[in-house]
């Protein structure tokens, strides 16, 4: 009898110390999570994120954690690939509020994605914060009950919108017409009706024109867009299109190209064919890295992490969601006083302005504003530069 | 206008023969095997991937990775057909049912190992014809020709060789061909790999032209089968005629009507054809 009494009072004493031992490591673990797709045709700018949101973890936790409150605390990254697909996204997203209990989400970049989770998102109000780059998620910042939505790129329109400045830079050109050839789909649609309204605005004639998901010939509505003469055609937002239809287009007499989202690649690989490639990139990191010694720092950084060539070309991306909004965030939690509060940590966010890759701040709505790049690469190669900061 | 719609039938002509290439290998399969082979659209991709690693993986020159390409799916359509759907024999839905698990297990092994990112192959043969005002890209030329030797190749193979004959006379008569000695067995097999050979050559010159990705075969096996049917199953021609009408609904529709629509202009041909002759273009009335 007083043998099994002390297994059974053994037994209870296991079981308290390890629950004690996993709660109070519990507490001192930030979890944050992500919602991109890291593979799929439309992995462009989830990849880069996932690449730079691991490095950024794996940073600070090797250098002890980081500091709240006087307590300790380590990240743990819980990032799932969405592969592109909101059913998946959605999945991801009760798993990580339900049962992880993250409140801290980076992502979606893209629009169909945050479409698919907003209605259980918004269910979840003032319990975490999403944090993404979806054009879509401008038209909802500031709205009563989307407190849990801040927006992690730079907005198109309005007066220091990029897109609203490029297309100026177009009229000084002294271009009269643009044709838009853009995928039939969420994002495709919103990006027609912020620049129908830009082009109009700068008097620029605009045409539209649309291709079905996962078409690869665009011969046919080239031939149509190139019979019209425009003077540059603005086309699609993915690389996994870009190439296709940049190597179609030059085939066409098409060479002059104007774009707000996509690489520089598809220039690149067509550069002795065209004639003009004007586009929006975060930062031009070939001319950075050797400018700016945080930048030489971070590509060292990722090569020695993943032991690979640095991607130049999509390292722009982490712009949005990525490796400085880590670094951010734990910033904002050090000024909050909490890790737990995200009404303040939302608050501090919106205060201060981050020094990192990217000077990043936020408005009052939620929405990032960084400093960026207008990248012009003309025929065989040549590429020239702007640097913008926007006000 | 007028060298818009003839730019378009030339381009239509041209991505037609893709089409094309694949309705002939459901038409032969339908032909000998009894099933529709929807698993030909993957055998096509999986033609492209394979051409794309050998030339911007290993190395290889692209006019030696193709037949290549072509030898690796002709083997995998056959070690497929002699485990596979050589139990589904004049089964219809077995072998729908099959084929649609072996695409499942392909694209995954494809996702595995090369994940669903576009992969871009380098420039075969750059630059275009100028035919008048027309603009034809010189690769599109190339594919064009090579697909329709093989077309011809495959017709002439079948029409005037003793093994074309006999894969004749088993589809008309599959007891009185075995009757006469044909090794119906070896002929099913044959036509089974040759087959996924015209799919993964479909898929290798593909390569040269569009950026790849796993999903790529779902379409084209669409655009085979409604080539094929518009055809006539059973027509070595007319799957070549039926992908090159198809192509070129595409190609003329995105002139006249939306663009984003392209998909639905061929399925509108196919449609109106059945309407008035059910056995498809080709067939006999």
């Amino acid at each position: 009898m007083k043998l099994a009494t002390a297994i059974i009072e053994s037994a209870m004493v296991s079981i308290v110390s390890v629950a004690w031992f996993a709660t109070a490591h519990a507490q001192d673990v930030v979890k944050i999570g992500e919602i991109e797709a890291q593979t799929g045709p439309l992995n462009t700018y989830g990849w880069m994120s996932s690449q730079g949101m691991r490095m950024a973890v794996d940073e600070i936790n090797k250098a002890g954690g980081f500091q709240v409150g006087g307590k300790t605390y380590k990240l743990d990254l819980i990032n799932p690939d969405t592969q592109g697909n909101p059913q998946q996204a959605l999945i991801q997203l009760k798993k990580m509020l339900e049962e992880d209990k993250v409140k801290y989400v980076f992502g979606p970049f893209l629009t169909n994605i945050f479409k698919g989770i907003e209605g259980y998102a918004k269910q979840h109000n003032g319990q975490f914060l999403l944090m993404g780059g979806a054009t879509q998620i401008h038209y909802e910042l500031g709205k009563p009950g989307n407190d849990y939505l801040m927006r992690t790129w730079n907005w198109d329109a309005g007066p220091s919108g990029f897109g609203t400045l490029m297309v100026e830079d177009l009229r000084k050109k002294g271009v009269k017409k643009v044709a838009m050839l853009m995928q039939n789909d969420a994002f495709g649609h919103v990006a027609a009706d912020i620049y129908r309204e830009a082009f109009k605005n700068a008097g620029i004639a605009f045409e539209e024109n649309w291709f079905e998901p996962g078409t690869k010939d665009y011969s046919a509505v080239l031939a149509k867009i190139g019979a019209g003469k425009p003077d540059y055609l603005f086309p699609g937002y993915t690389d996994a299109v870009l190439y296709d239809i940049v190597q179609q287009a030059t085939q066409l007499g098409l060479t002059k190209f104007w774009l707000v989202r996509g690489s520089l690649g598809p220039a690149l690989k067509n550069k002795d064919y065209i004639d003009d490639y004007i586009a929006y990139i975060p930062k031009y990191f070939e001319e950075a890295e050797k400018s700016e010694p945080k930048v030489a720092k971070f590509v060292a950084a990722y090569k020695a992490f993943y032991k690979k060539d640095f991607p130049y070309d999509q390292a722009p991306l982490c712009s949005s969601s990525c490796y400085d909004h880590v670094y951010m965030l734990v910033d904002a939690m050090k000024r909050a006083g909490t890790v737990d509060d995200v009404a303040k940590v939302k608050a501090a966010l919106e205060g201060f302005t981050y020094d990192g890759l990217w000077k990043i701040r936020y408005d009052n709505t939620g929405e990032e504003i960084f400093n960026f790049d207008i990248v012009d690469v003309q025929k065989g190669g040549k590429i020239s530069v702007t640097h913008e900061q926007p006000r | 206008m007028l060298q818009l719609v003839v730019g378009q039938l030339l381009n239509g002509v041209i991505v037609g023969t893709l089409y094309a290439i694949i309705a002939l290998g459901v038409t032969l399969t339908f032909g000998i095997t009894g099933i529709v082979n929807f698993a030909l659209g993957v055998f096509m991709m999986l033609g492209a991937y394979v051409t794309w690693y050998l030339t911007d993986g290993i190395g290889i020159a692209y006019p030696l990775a193709v037949p290549l390409a072509v030898a690796c799916i002709a083997l995998i359509g056959l070690a497929v057909d002699q485990s596979l759907f050589r139990f589904t024999r004049n089964n219809l839905i077995n072998g729908l049912i099959v084929s649609i698990g072996l695409i499942s297990v392909i694209v995954a092994i494809v996702l595995m190992i090369w994940t669903t990112t576009p992969q871009n192959m380098h420039y075969v043969l750059p630059g275009v014809l100028r035919l008048g005002g027309v603009v034809v890209p010189k690769m599109k030329a190339v594919v064009f020709v090579v697909l329709l030797l093989v077309i011809l190749f495959t017709y002439g193979a079948l029409t005037r060789t003793w093994a074309g004959r006999a894969a004749y006379a088993y589809a008309q008569n599959a007891e009185a061909a075995a009757l006469m000695g044909i090794r119906t067995g070896v002929l099913q097999a044959g036509v089974a790999a040759y087959s996924a050979a015209l799919a993964g050559l479909g898929g290798a010159l593909y390569a040269s032209l569009y950026s790849i990705t796993p999903e790529i075969g779902s379409s084209y096996i669409l655009k085979g089968v409604e080539a094929a049917i518009l055809a006539g199953i059973g027509s070595v021609m007319g799957s070549f005629a039926g992908g090159i009408i198809i192509g070129v609904a595409e190609g003329v529709g995105s002139i006249f009507l939306p663009s984003a629509y392209n998909d639905a202009y061929g399925l509108v041909f196919l449609v109106l054809i059945l309407l008035l002759r059910p056995a498809g273009l080709f067939a006999p009335r």
